[in-house]
């Protein structure tokens, strides 16, 4: 145990510090992403507990972690794993195993938007999962005023073997807003919210609305804390909602 | 010996040579009338829409910096001031350069942040306009805090530094965003019709600015080759003048040049030395740019990217150090003092011979106190830092009494017997001097000044001291002095010294009256 123990704290010491607190991304706390990739030779790691709950049955516990590079100018690549526990059921999953590959096509300049897309595939390694599910998602960032930024994701995912009464494919969009808080006189964190649509995967059920707030904060010059809340404010058509949903993060690059 | 007093006969001619030009016009380059053309050769990135983001070489010593708190918070501040000056001039916000957005920035840089500042987030209006400029300054301030960081990482030896470093400068230059490690012709580069338009206006934020650079430039020595233990009690002396004097300075001739503050660092890696001045300069270049009111949108993005393409790497492929043959006072001028390979073609230099802001002329070949040539070789004899400028001396009576002659505190960065131990000595504001070495002897017989780096010097132990004066039996009725021997004794100015009494070439009237120019 000690062992384990010092050779986590080595590990922690040693990644203890580039993730940004202006770069947005999926996960850390909300669910919307910014134009913009990692850079180019970054390796960073993101760790995240959620907490989600509903109504019709217990809270849902998740731990991701994920590990992002660099792969290129502007293209970033990543792998992640989500296991959850449900404390109704009483029991974990391991997950989807996911792969993703993000590419920032332009920044912003003047006033046209900055423009990305990010395609991820889940492998099929949870409990009772099949196909693949894939994700495209385009992404537009663009300046509201002087510091506060929007973020357009719109989604289209696809699964490729849907169990019964599941669809294949379902839609969503996220409007993401960020905001640098305390400048001009500090310079390390930045408030995020977002209003999210979601197409339930479930035949029948229609969408959900949710919105979230949050904090990204820089710890050091390599760390950012996160954390956040969200809750699904309506759904149509008796699709699940999740009263709210917490989620706390920390990213280190090195 | 004969040898010595040779070379210091020659020197002294040489600057007797040197004084026979006084009076004389600096021919300084004139102002050009035109504004720079797009060269045909621009480089395909700058119209590249990726915002290109790179990460630093990944590395044990990262972020090494923070070891020395107050510095590294200083640091991080500087990255707000040029960033929050370019918003406020591309939102049409210069009217409140020298007050709304001075104090802003003063506040900061009194008030600086734990962590390093994302200056893009801090200028978004100016990123979305200029974000090809970004990338070279984002590049070249990620070369600045990594060649620090090694410096001041405990765990590897001088030698090992000094590769990493070349290994950093590889890193850096494999990019296309790369500035050149040539030196340039500095005039040439402050030579547009745009040129001083920033300084000249806005006086109060162009302190700010250069002060900074002062700062980015006078800590290589502080950190080079100095044990990392003694690289925070110098910020104490450097800081405390960075923060009372330098930042509000708006008399200097000239941006602080990296030689000037750190010569050491400058001699031994002269390629990064030039790489940050011409870094410096590209900033001089686009402030003048933006604060020029005649100039139209399109002209101002036209003549930042020509600026930014004169001071490339790519744009000097295969040109080389001290090259000038037919270029001079051009973009291809390579010109460089021939004692000095890490600094540029200043206005009015003539070989060794330059003008340093609040020093006068100097000679960069020779002793700033006895102005006798430096030795060859190691020991290089040592430094002395004070009243914001860092000289290159002969020996260690020298710099003791050329601080002494100094108001307020100074710093002596010495050679001893050791070559991989460098003696440190921090004066207090009375002349009390500490050093880094306990122990420390000193061997000073005063005689005649073209040999003083033989009879003055430094040894870390008694032992080795006696070793050197069996080696050298002219010293064996000499008395070793401990530390408060030795900073008792003070020769005054030598008669050797010789001020080079000409005219500055940036402004009119007398030269200084103390300094090098005394």
């Amino acid at each position: 145990m000690r062992r384990l123990l010092l050779i986590s704290g080595l590990l922690l010491s040693s990644l203890a510090f580039a993730s940004d607190h202006n770069n947005i991304e999926a996960g850390r706390p909300l669910r919307f992403d910014d134009a913009y990739s990692i850079a180019f030779r970054e390796r960073a790691f993101e760790f995240g507990l959620s907490l989600d709950t509903f109504r019709r049955r217990g809270p849902t516990y998740g731990n991701k972690t994920e590990f992002k590079y660099g792969l290129a100018k502007n293209q970033d690549i990543s792998v992640a794993f989500e296991p959850t526990y449900s404390s109704s059921e009483r029991r974990g999953d391991i997950g989807n195993v996911e792969i993703g590959y993000f590419n920032g096509l332009r920044r912003e300049i003047d006033n046209s938007p900055a423009l990305a897309y990010r395609v991820d595939v889940g492998l099929p390694t949870g409990r009772g999962a099949k196909g693949l599910d894939l994700r495209f998602r385009g992404i537009a960032t663009k300046a509201l005023g002087q510091y506060d930024k929007v973020h357009l994701n719109l989604d289209l995912n696809m699964n490729t073997n849907p169990g019964p009464g599941e669809r294949r494919h379902t839609v969503g969009a996220v409007l993401g807003y960020s905001k640098p808080l305390g400048y001009p006189r500090r310079f390390d964190q930045t408030l995020v919210a977002d209003f999210a649509i979601q197409q339930s995967k479930n035949e029948g059920d229609g969408f959900v609305g949710s919105v979230g707030l949050g904090l990204r904060r820089q710890v050091s010059p390599r760390a950012v804390f996160d954390i956040g809340i969200t809750s699904d404010i309506f759904s149509t058509k008796g699709a699940e909602r999740s009263p709210v949903r917490f989620a706390i993060g920390y990213s280190v690059s090195f | 010996m004969k040898a010595i007093t040779l070379l210091g006969i020659t020197a002294i001619a040489s600057l007797g040579l040197a004084q026979d030009h006084s009076g004389h016009q600096m021919a300084g380059m004139k102002k050009q009338t035109e504004l720079p053309a797009m060269p045909r050769d621009m480089p395909a990135w700058l119209a590249a829409p990726g915002a290109d983001h790179l990460f630093y070489k990944a590395a044990p010593y990262n972020w090494a910096i923070n070891r020395i708190p107050k510095f590294a918070k200083d640091m991080y501040a500087t990255g707000v001031g040029h960033a929050m000056a370019y918003e406020a001039l591309v939102r049409g916000e210069a009217s409140t350069l020298e007050t709304k957005t001075f104090d802003t920035i003063n506040w900061v840089l009194k008030n600086q942040p734990a962590m390093p500042v994302d200056e893009g987030a801090i200028s978004p209006t100016f990123l979305r306009k200029y974000g090809y400029l970004e990338k070279v300054f984002d590049w070249a301030h990620t070369l600045h805090f990594q060649t620090i960081d090694v410096f001041a990482h405990p765990g590897w030896t001088d030698e090992q530094k000094e590769k990493e470093i070349e290994r950093l400068w590889a890193f850096y230059e494999a990019q296309p965003y790369a500035i050149t490690g040539l030196p340039m012709n500095m005039d040439y580069l402050d030579s547009f019709s745009y040129s001083m338009k920033f300084r000249t206006d806005y006086p109060k934020v162009n302190g700010l600015f250069w002060g900074y650079h002062w700062l980015q430039t006078v800590n290589y020595d502080m950190l080079y080759r100095v044990p990392v233990k003694d690289q925070a009690p110098q910020y104490e002396v450097l800081g405390a003048r960075y923060h009372e004097t330098e930042l509000y300075k708006t008399d200097r001739d000239f941006m602080p040049m990296t030689a000037e503050m750190s010569p050491r660092f400058a001699k031994r890696f002269p390629q990064i030395a030039n790489a940050f001045d011409n870094l410096h300069m590209l900033h001089d270049n686009v402030n003048d740019i933006l604060a020029q009111p005649q100039l139209t949108e399109a002209q101002k993005q036209e003549q930042v990217k020509i600026a930014i393409y004169r001071v490339l790497a790519t744009t000097h492929i295969s040109e080389t150090p001290g090259e000038s043959e037919g270029k001079e006072n051009s973009l291809h001028d390579h010109r460089h003092p021939p004692s000095m390979p890490g600094m540029g073609w200043m206005k009015g230099s003539e070989d060794d011979i330059m003008w340093m802001s609040g020093m006068g002329w100097m000679d960069m070949s020779a002793c700033s106190h006895c102005s006798i040539p430096m030795p060859e070789g190691n020991p290089w004899g040592a430094t002395v830092s004070a009243e914001g400028w860092t000289m290159m001396v002969r020996c260690l009576m020298c710099a003791r009494d050329m601080a002494g002659e100094t108001p307020g505190r100074a710093i002596i960065r010495a050679a001893t017997n050791d070559p991989n131990r460098l003696l440190v000595l921090i004066s207090d504001e009375e002349g009390n001097w500490t050093s880094n070495i306990d122990g420390i002897v000193f061997l000073e017989k005063y005689g005649e000044h073209p040999e003083c780096s033989g009879w003055s010097r430094a040894f870390t132990t008694l032992a080795a001291l006696e070793k050197y004066v069996s080696e050298n039996p002219e010293y064996k009725d000499t008395k070793p002095l401990n530390l408060a021997e030795w900073a008792a004794l003070n020769h005054g100015t030598p008669d050797t010294y010789r001020k080079i009494d000409k005219p500055n070439p940036y402004k009119p009237g007398p030269p200084p009256a103390k300094g090098g120019g005394r």
